[in-house]
């Protein structure tokens, strides 16, 4: 029994702190740009893709190439899709419902794409470190410990770039106030476009990492775009502290619900304890209006 | 668009529509497409409503629909109610729900409300799936097959003999617009007109966006239940295989192609977009990818719709009025 709920309350641990990199992303883009973006998890499936055609190449087998190859793919693509999909509609002033509609078509795109090349059957990555760690009948095994901490890895490598670089100040500039923003000399539209890129990144890292747990399918990416956006309402739209709390306080709780009533079960328990929390806090945990 | 107009293009859209029977009267498949054009042009209507004119971000409409179309096939078998009650009462319990869900909904703002909506959307196939579902008689993921054919007094329609089912929706249709032109042209839709452009004066002078956009929620609701109640009763199996993505993004087309908050629009843009929807079937799994990139191309270059066109060609003596606002 005590080894069962500790092997829960890890399988939440390593699950929140993915969810937490995707959802910091989300959320990311959300408090600079005011964009929601539905094709979150399309990118998600893609991360998952682009590592296994990398890895499917038959001279390389090194998740090390993976990432190196992946990340400023995603980069580039999530950069060119905001440039030529997004920032064309900041202009109107239904933009936001626009942003929202433009995106869902994306994902119908992306999601029906994948299935058309890759096909509808699941594809399965290796894991990315082989062997486990095991005290008296606890058992972890490497690949979740790589996982978690690759994962806050990111969070941090985020962070440091919010926080020390110039590119990293101007996005937090452009988030608090964008027109103050673009008077002292920021450039707006490449802050959005380059959030947007770096969001990508997250998610599709996310996608890279998690698929080796569980496996890519074409539409595997809703379920992603629905935690993630669940998390970041949850802790609260813009914030990122707030989403990390979420991430880790709602990846426990989706471990022991699904470890105690299925996993059928799981997105009502999100989505209860989720309008509990904004009947009482409608900004979500750490969110503030506007 | 003022009053006049807006009955004019009623008027010719439901002409057009209402003679359509003489020619393809024979034609079952034709008919059959005629029909599903109606019902979804009455949801992509409702969409419009709520998203378009009182600027909710609700992403729930296709919930709405599927809770209706249960609620009419359960009321129906299991209390026996003949299926022309039954779908009043279905737009009952999805007006209900509606409710219960616009109440903690209306304190949010934005991107929340869309969460919350699209969560309805999403929980509601594990539980139609699950146990509670199963125990209410929704079949599990298997659906309900055998949904009594409609009728009216003695009168059974039958999916064999498709004419009388069309001009029983084709009334149902023209009443709903109805129903939503008087609520766009009506104070209320005057009060969301107030809210969208100055949320805080409109406040000031009394008008409660609470009260109103609560029972836009509820109107909204109650009619897509009780087409979805209609769609049930004509289709005679569901399940749960509606609440995939595909329609959800289809119906967003239609709102797309019609222009959002252009009222007959959405109707315009039903039947276009199932149009092209059939003509695309024999491609397969490509029609998905061709149906996203085209909500991707209309969005970007046609961003007012088929009425933002017909706008621009008629002007009409709204130009004025434009070009001081603007």
């Amino acid at each position: 029994m005590i080894v069962e709920i500790i092997d829960v309350i890890i399988s939440g641990m390593i699950n929140g702190s993915v969810y937490a990199l995707m959802a910091v992303g989300l959320t990311l883009i959300y408090g600079v740009s005011k964009a929601f973006n539905f094709a979150y998890g399309s990118f998600y499936s893609m991360g998952g893709y682009l590592a296994w055609l990398i890895l499917s190449a038959a001279f390389i087998n090194s998740y090390l190439v993976v990432f190196i190859l992946a990340v400023p793919m995603l980069l580039i693509l999530g950069f060119l899709i905001e440039k030529m999909l997004v920032a064309p509609l900041r202009k109107r002033d239904d933009w936001e419902i626009k942003v929202m509609m433009i995106t869902l078509g994306l994902a119908l795109f992306l999601d029906n794409s994948y299935q058309v090349v890759f096909g509808a059957r699941m594809k399965s990555l290796p894991s990315i470190l082989e062997g486990s760690y095991s005290v008296g009948e606890f058992i972890i095994s490497y690949q979740d410990i790589v996982i978690f901490i690759l994962s806050i890895g990111g969070i941090l490598i985020l962070r440091w770039f919010l926080n020390s670089t110039r590119t990293g100040m101007s996005v937090r500039a452009v988030a608090q106030n964008p027109a103050g923003a673009q008077i002292v000399g920021i450039p707006k539209e490449f802050v959005f476009s380059a959030t947007f890129a770096i969001s990508t990144v997250m998610v599709g890292v996310g996608g890279i990492l998690l698929a080796q747990k569980y496996f890519v399918t074409p539409t595997g990416g809703w379920d992603i775009l629905v935690k993630s956006w669940v998390i970041t309402a949850f802790g609260g739209m813009g914030s990122i502290r707030g989403s990390l709390y979420a991430a880790f306080i709602l990846g426990m709780l989706e471990a022991f619900v699904g470890w105690y009533y299925g996993m059928n079960w799981v997105l009502i328990a999100l989505f209860a304890v989720l309008l509990a929390t904004l009947a009482i806090r409608p900004q979500g945990l750490m969110g503030k209006w506007g | 668009m003022d009053l006049k107009r807006n009955l004019l293009l009623l008027t010719i859209i439901y002409g057009i529509i209402g003679i359509l029977p003489l020619f393809f009267g024979s034609t079952q498949f034709i008919m059959h497409i005629l029909i599903i054009c109606l019902i979804w042009s009455v949801v992509a209507s409702c969409w419009d409503l709520i998203m378009g004119f009182a600027g909710i971000f609700s992403f729930g409409q296709v919930a709405f629909f599927v809770i209706g179309s249960y609620a009419s096939a359960i009321i129906s078998a299991k209390f026996s109610v003949p299926p022309i009650f039954s779908v009043f009462l279905a737009g009952i319990v999805a007006g209900a729900l509606g409710i219960l869900v616009g109440l903690p909904c209306l304190k949010l703002k934005g991107a929340y409300i869309a969460l919350v909506t699209f969560a309805v959307h999403m929980i509601l196939e594990p539980i139609l799936k699950g146990d509670i579902g199963r125990a209410i008689g929704t079949g599990g993921s298997r659906g309900i097959l055998t949904i009594e054919p409609m009728n009216i007094f003695g009168y059974t329609f039958s999916s064999s003999q498709l004419v009388p089912y069309f001009y029983l929706m084709f009334i149902l249709a023209i009443i709903c617009s109805l129903i939503i032109l008087m609520v766009i042209k009506s104070h209320w839709g005057n009060a969301f007109l107030a809210l969208k452009d100055a949320e805080v004066f409109a406040t000031c002078l009394g008008v409660s966006a609470f009260k109103y956009k609560l029972m836009v929620f509820a109107l909204t609701s109650f009619l897509t239940g009780l087409i979805g109640g209609f769609y049930a009763h004509y289709v005679g199996m569901i399940s749960t295989r509606m609440l995939g993505t595909d329609l959800f993004v289809t119906l967003m087309i239609m709102l797309v192609i019609g222009g959002i908050g252009k009222f007959p629009g959405a109707i315009i843009g039903s039947f276009i977009t199932i149009s092209i929807n059939e003509m695309l079937s024999p491609l397969g799994s490509y029609r998905p990818i061709i149906l996203g990139a085209m909500v991707i191309i209309l969005v970007l270059m046609m961003p007012d719709g088929i009425i933002g066109l017909i706008q621009k060609i008629f002007p009409g003596r709204n130009r004025e009025e434009a070009r001081t606002i603007s």
